[in-house]
């Protein structure tokens, strides 16, 4: 309907909007503080993108993740650090890292704009109403078959399918990320322990 | 600690859940408080006070001000100064009681009350006046003289100038703490009836042994 | 979702938003009268938190004044239930004071961040039949992701005061919410596995029985661990009033301070929501269609209690003590209740559904937690240190010499 794109659209360019201007302003503000919330600003807004794009359970598990750990990361890091109200300091390095995040850029935009998205055509949107993009509901083979049927796809099954998908995943075909980032997970644990053991203990 | 003992704490809390509460409605009910209670007034003879300013000199905070005006005969001694002005701060009084144990006439006692909440800082301050209006409560702190007469500053009458002094203990004879009483208020020292209603009189005896506690370093 | 039909949400059962919605809808386009129905819950919701924070502070002074043999605040109104009113404007006439140094936007957010976080996480709870403002797919997750924008609010709280005991408070408030998040997610795991689904709506039709007796780990670990998410006593290190002055709110006055009393209070009135949507069957009941709420308020009501109970009895715990108990006995006794609920799950042939399983499910939970909370008591009670002097020192007759703890 009319309104639902209108909505749509607004909220697409209000985060658009707060996360590209979070981003610059956690690179360029002098407070690291203040850049450490606004990452943390960032993440709140990915988190809107992704219940944009139908994926609550990726929102939600978004910011669990990058909100309520990996900021709290940032934020140890803060506290644990003296002399950190001096901010950013200038260092040699400037020149090289723009040429490199140019080009990193510029990699991301061909790779982007080049790849065949498996986008929905315009006519059948009115059948299927729920999942505008394919990207994400695309990795069980189940929910491909359900959605080209374009029947009425009731939430409980796609979301179904969507977790169903990410499971079979994970245990399935992508076991061994799995398990290698388990393994990084308990060297992370065993390194935090031998850090901050107190010295002279055997 | 965990397991019994945690639920071992929490029956001890439920048994007090159903306990009658301690509470006393204040200010519709009030504790009895001691007769040595050093309460936030100050109770004032005039008539015994010289005006030698031991209390203020006391004072550990200095917060007593005494301005005397200078007498008009040469002093002698039994004379007393005339006093202008006499001001308790009470904003940094801390009611220690020596300017009480420091008065050599038995002029100053404290008070009972402890109601003394002003709503500006000017009234926090007791000026002469007030000390002459109060009602006259003494607290038995360092006055064993009150004590042994079995005063109740909650409960008693308020006390005259001549029956709150040690001299019924008959230090001087004849003569009061510092006080050179003309002859017409009468030549009988206060052993007379006045202290009678303030409680039955001590026995020599307890006199005596009074005498030798209130020599005694506070 | 935005994607849906208006109209269509969980609350389409729900009476007050049918009348709403359908009164609306005669006159104006549906999704604005979907709107206004669904705006006109999220207000009464809101001001249902805090209101109910006001109203908790009352209960939770009383019951602590009963407890401690005395009598909370009865002055203001009958039996004192004007007090929140009181405090509130004594609170809103304080002069609202910001440290010099302070960071003025961090500074001013943090309350609204508490509140905030506090409030969203109200939109997925149950409170009667069909009466959740969204009844997501993901609702426990979305619980505990709201929750831990807590953290973040705390270390701004302490960090942009300007105050080095702030930043103490905020530094342990953070590290000991962290922490916490870990055995609480994994005891919520035994309920999601059992109830076959992360949304609360599912979770409460779910419980032919109590889960509080079908995973009692589980509500113990839980209890502890909101506990110390929310600050409070025993685990209130972060604000701890007798010791580093107020902690991570040291520097807040006036209406800041009540707001982030505000989401204290509030966030317990949340947890004991979702504790009872969890673990004591939400609104279910005798004639639960109609009186649903009734059975969730006074079961709530029940758990705030509960909380106010622990407060009394419990004295603080220190911060390696949470940190200890945290890490050596919740933990462990999360994985042992996951590790037996996933078991029972797999070899029942209704994963728990029905009503004899989860009997059976409490046979083995309910001794299984008797039998490990004391014996992980018992591991962690702290030994008596040795004597302290140095090996081989002699004592000398007639000197003082230090006492052993």
């Amino acid at each position: 309907m009319l309104f639902q794109d209108i909505v749509q659209d607004v909220v697409f360019w209000v985060l658009s909007v707060a996360a590209i201007g979070a981003a610059l302003g956690v690179v360029l503000v002098r407070d690291l503080f203040r850049a450490v919330l606004l990452l943390a600003g960032v993440f709140i807004a990915m988190a809107g993108f992704f219940v944009l794009l139908s994926a609550e359970f990726l929102a939600v598990v978004q910011v669990l993740i990058y909100v309520g750990a990996i900021s709290i990361l940032f934020i140890f890091a803060i506290m644990l650090t003296r002399n950190v109200r001096q901010g950013n300091l200038p260092n040699r390095l400037q020149i090289p890292a723009v040429l490199f995040s140019t080009l990193l850029l510029a990699a991301l935009v061909v790779v982007a704009t080049s790849t065949e998205w498996n986008l929905i055509p315009d006519g059948a949107k009115t059948g299927v109403d729920l999942v505008q993009t394919q990207s994400v509901n695309v990795l069980s083979p189940e929910a491909l078959e359900v959605l080209e049927r374009a029947g009425a796809l009731s939430d409980e099954e796609r979301l179904q399918a969507e977790k169903a998908g990410l499971a079979d995943l994970l245990i399935g075909p992508f076991v061994l990320p799995f398990e290698a980032v388990s393994v990084l997970l308990l060297a992370a644990l065993i390194g935090g322990l031998a850090l901050a053991r107190p010295p002279g203990r055997a | 600690m965990y397991g019994s003992a945690m639920a071992r704490g929490l029956l001890v809390t439920l048994k007090n859940l159903v306990r009658k509460p301690f509470t006393i409605q204040y200010p519709e009910q009030r504790l009895k408080q001691h007769p040595r209670f050093r309460g936030e007034e100050f109770v004032w003879y005039e008539e015994r006070c010289t005006g030698c300013a031991s209390c203020a000199k006391y004072c550990p905070l200095g917060i007593i001000k005494i301005v005397t005006s200078p007498s008009e005969t040469a002093p002698k001694e039994g004379d007393k100064y005339l006093l202008e002005v006499f001001d308790i701060d009470l904003q940094r009084c801390m009611f220690c009681g020596l300017c009480v144990e420091a008065c050599p006439y038995d002029a100053l006692f404290m008070g009972s009350g402890f109601e003394e909440g002003q709503y500006s800082r000017e009234n926090m301050v007791i000026t002469i006046d007030q000390l002459r209006q109060s009602d006259k409560h003494p607290s038995t702190w360092y006055r064993p003289q009150l004590e042994a007469a079995g005063y109740m500053p909650n409960s008693g009458r308020p006390l005259g100038w001549r029956e709150v002094g040690r001299e019924s203990w008959r230090w001087h004879q004849g003569e009061k703490a510092g006080m050179r009483l003309a002859q017409a208020e009468g030549s009988s020292p206060v052993k007379d009836s006045e202290a009678g209603s303030l409680g039955s009189q001590p026995e020599p005896a307890d006199r005596a042994s009074a005498d030798g506690r209130s020599e005694d370093p506070a | 979702m935005f994607t849906s039909h208006c109209g269509e949400s969980i609350l389409r059962e729900n009476p007050l938003f049918r009348l709403i919605y359908d009164g609306a809808s005669s006159f104006l386009p549906c999704w604005l009268s979907y709107l206004i129905a669904g705006m006109v819950i999220m207000l009464i919701l809101v001001n249902a938190v805090l209101l109910g924070a006001a109203a908790i502070s009352w209960m939770e002074r009383r019951l602590l004044g009963r407890f401690h043999n005395r009598i909370g605040p009865n002055r203001w109104g009958p039996f004192g239930t004007l007090q929140p009113i009181a405090d509130f404007i004594k609170l809103l006439t304080k002069e609202d004071l910001i440290p010099a140094g302070a960071d003025r936007i961090a500074f001013t957010l943090v309350p609204i961040f508490m509140v905030l976080s506090v409030i969203l996480m109200t939109a997925v709870i149950p409170f009667a039949k069909d009466t959740a403002l969204a009844d997501l797919n993901v609702g426990v997750l979305y619980f505990l992701a709201v929750s831990s924008l807590t953290a973040v609010a705390l270390f701004m709280a302490g960090w942009s005061s300007d105050n080095r005991y702030a930043l103490f408070g905020a530094a342990r408030g953070v590290a000991v919410l962290i922490s916490y998040e870990v055995p609480v997610v994994l005891s919520l795991l035994g309920v999601v596995m059992i109830a076959g689904s992360m949304s609360l709506g599912t979770i409460v039709q779910a419980q032919q029985v109590p889960f509080i007796l079908v995973q009692p780990l589980a509500f113990f670990l839980f209890l502890a661990g909101m506990s110390a998410e929310l600050n409070r006593t025993p685990f209130d290190v972060a604000e701890a009033e007798s010791e580093i002055i107020a902690g991570y709110h040291t520097e807040y006055s006036g209406i800041k301070f009540a707001l982030i009393q505000a989401a204290e209070f509030g966030g317990v009135l949340v947890v004991a929501a979702l504790i009872t949507t969890l673990f004591l069957g939400g609104w279910a009941g005798p004639f639960a269609e109609y009186l649903g709420w009734l059975w969730f308020l006074l079961k709530t009501i029940l758990v705030v209690a509960l909380f106010s109970w622990i407060r009394a009895t419990y004295p603080r715990l220190r911060i390696d003590q949470i940190m200890g108990f945290c890490w050596k006995v919740m933990l462990p006794l999360s994985l042992i209740n996951l590790a037996a609920t996933t078991l029972e799950v797999f070899f029942l042939p209704d994963s728990g559904a029905t009503t004899v399983e989860q009997w059976i499910m409490v046979g083995i939970n309910l001794p299984l937690a008797l039998v490990c909370v004391p014996l992980f008591g018992r591991l962690m009670r702290e030994k008596a240190r040795p004597g302290s002097s140095p090996a081989g020192a002699r004592v000398v007759p007639g000197v003082p010499t230090i006492e052993s703890s």
